[in-house]
């Protein structure tokens, strides 16, 4: 007689099985199956803590303490069933952030927001700031990666060029759109990164030891990273608190 | 069901951000269940809920229409759930898990019911259920939650987690299998 397989077993008990009845007569008839049937239905029975019911409205108090910051799609009709081009949600970032900029100096203005009330200039300045931190926030990621980068991870090497051509093409709509903004740190900090993103980018392969060293020497990928660090800390510390962003602390 | 997702998320992508909220409504308890039965902690998993609606927003335009929103939801949420659980043991440095082998001497059990000795088992149940849990991969983690304890198709697990069903079903059971090596033990007296 042939024994049923722990594999036929755990199937059988998320009823996977094939032959359902041929498994339940041989359970009947054979106790070393029928043992580790039970054996595995003890294991299975053991959880963990239950989770808690949440509270009714739970799912819109989660939408408003996220919203906000959200940028509606652009309401261009779409002939392509559910493809918006990444860069078409780009263009809708960067006309808010030309509106903005035009409009004045958000790294002067926002330390002296006067009042609770929210502005439709504040929303923007809010999105604008969300949009640029997510851009440094990944910029950030990324030289982290190509600093501690190890030769033969290909596939980590593949990762790290596809997105450092997403953030190229992002990089140079805010760069361009910036550029007039004023802020010599945060130009500067784009430019630089410009040329970083370019050189992982187009590199032919995933990059060797010694192209990852010569990046770090002759674009001195470090204190590249040291300007972001600090434009994202200001970039944070502008940022209005929200209830998503204090929870938990 | 399914379809109404598609359809709000079609609004949500031709400019109408609140119909985003509609599917945060639908959707978030069953995305805290999961990221509750990840991290086993409740602000944790208020966190994880909102932060997967978050980055669900912003990669919305990746959404393809064959595939089901909550499934899709799903995968971001236990991936932002295992990025918390991983900065939590990070945090509190947690000692590398004790083995429970098949070696192990298991717990006399006289009577099931007494007091101290039920709290003692109880105990050494959870503790190995724990190291059961912490022994299985990511993806034996995700699959194990999704089939045994949310009581999802392998067919969904398979979609949630981008692989085949066989290697779905592969993933389930590694995890059963370490939780049974792990409680086998205590099973012996009983
Ligand atoms: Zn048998």
């Amino acid at each position: 007689m042939r024994h049923l397989t722990e594999e036929e077993l755990i199937e059988h008990y998320f009823s996977e099985d094939a032959n359902r009845i041929v498994v339940e007569t041989h359970l009947r008839i054979c106790g070393r199956c029928e043992q580790d049937y039970d054996e595995i239905s003890n294991a299975l029975a053991v959880h963990g803590p239950e989770p808690p019911a949440r509270e009714p409205g739970y799912g819109r108090r989660i939408w408003q303490s996220i919203q906000q910051p959200l940028l509606p799609y652009p309401s261009k009709p779409q002939h392509r069933f559910f493809f918006v081009p990444r860069l078409a949600f780009a263009g809708a970032c960067l006309l808010l952030l030309i509106a903005t900029f035009l409009a004045g100096r958000i790294w002067e203005r926002t330390h002296t927001r006067p009042s609770q009330a929210v502005t439709p200039q504040a929303e923007k300045e809010r999105v604008v700031l969300f949009i640029l931190d997510d851009h440094l926030d990944r910029s950030e990621r990324l030289l982290v990666q190509l600093n501690h980068a190890v030769s033969g991870e290909e596939a980590a090497g593949l990762l790290l060029q596809a997105e450092a051509r997403q953030l190229l093409a992002d990089n140079r709509l805010y760069r361009q759109t910036l550029a007039g903004a004023g802020d010599p740190l945060l130009s500067a900090a784009l430019d630089h990164l410009e040329r970083v993103l370019l050189e992982v980018a187009n590199s032919p392969g995933p990059l060797s030891d010694a192209e990852i060293a010569r990046l770090e020497k002759e674009m001195s990928t470090d204190s590249l990273l040291f300007q972001i660090r600090v434009l994202r800390a200001r970039v944070s510390s502008q940022q209005p608190k929200s209830e998503f962003s204090r929870k938990g602390a | 069901m399914g379809n109404d997702d598609h359809a709000l998320i079609r609004a949500v992508l031709a400019g109408d951000k609140d119909a985003y909220g509609l599917l945060v409504e639908r959707h978030s308890e069953s995305v805290f269940r999961v990221a509750f039965r990840i991290t086993e902690s409740e602000a944790d998993s208020d966190e994880v809920v909102q932060e997967t609606f978050l980055r669900g927003y912003r990669s919305l335009a990746d959404f393809h229409a064959r595939s089901s929103f909550r499934t899709w939801i799903y995968r971001i949420a236990m991936n932002s759930a295992l990025k918390t659980l991983d900065k939590r043991k990070a945090e509190a440095s947690i000692p590398v898990v004790e083995e429970y082998d098949d070696g192990r001497p298991g717990i006399q059990l006289t009577d099931p019911a007494a007091g101290p000795d039920r709290l003692l088992l109880d105990r050494e149940i959870e503790a190995r259920r724990h190291a059961a849990m912490e022994k299985m991969s990511p993806t034996e983690r995700l699959a194990f939650v999704l089939r045994h304890l949310e009581g999802r198709s392998t067919e969904e697990i398979a979609a949630a987690l981008d692989m085949s069903q066989s290697s779905a079903k592969q993933a389930v059971f590694r995890a059963v299998q370490k939780l049974r090596r792990s409680l086998a033990p205590l099973w012996v007296k009983s």
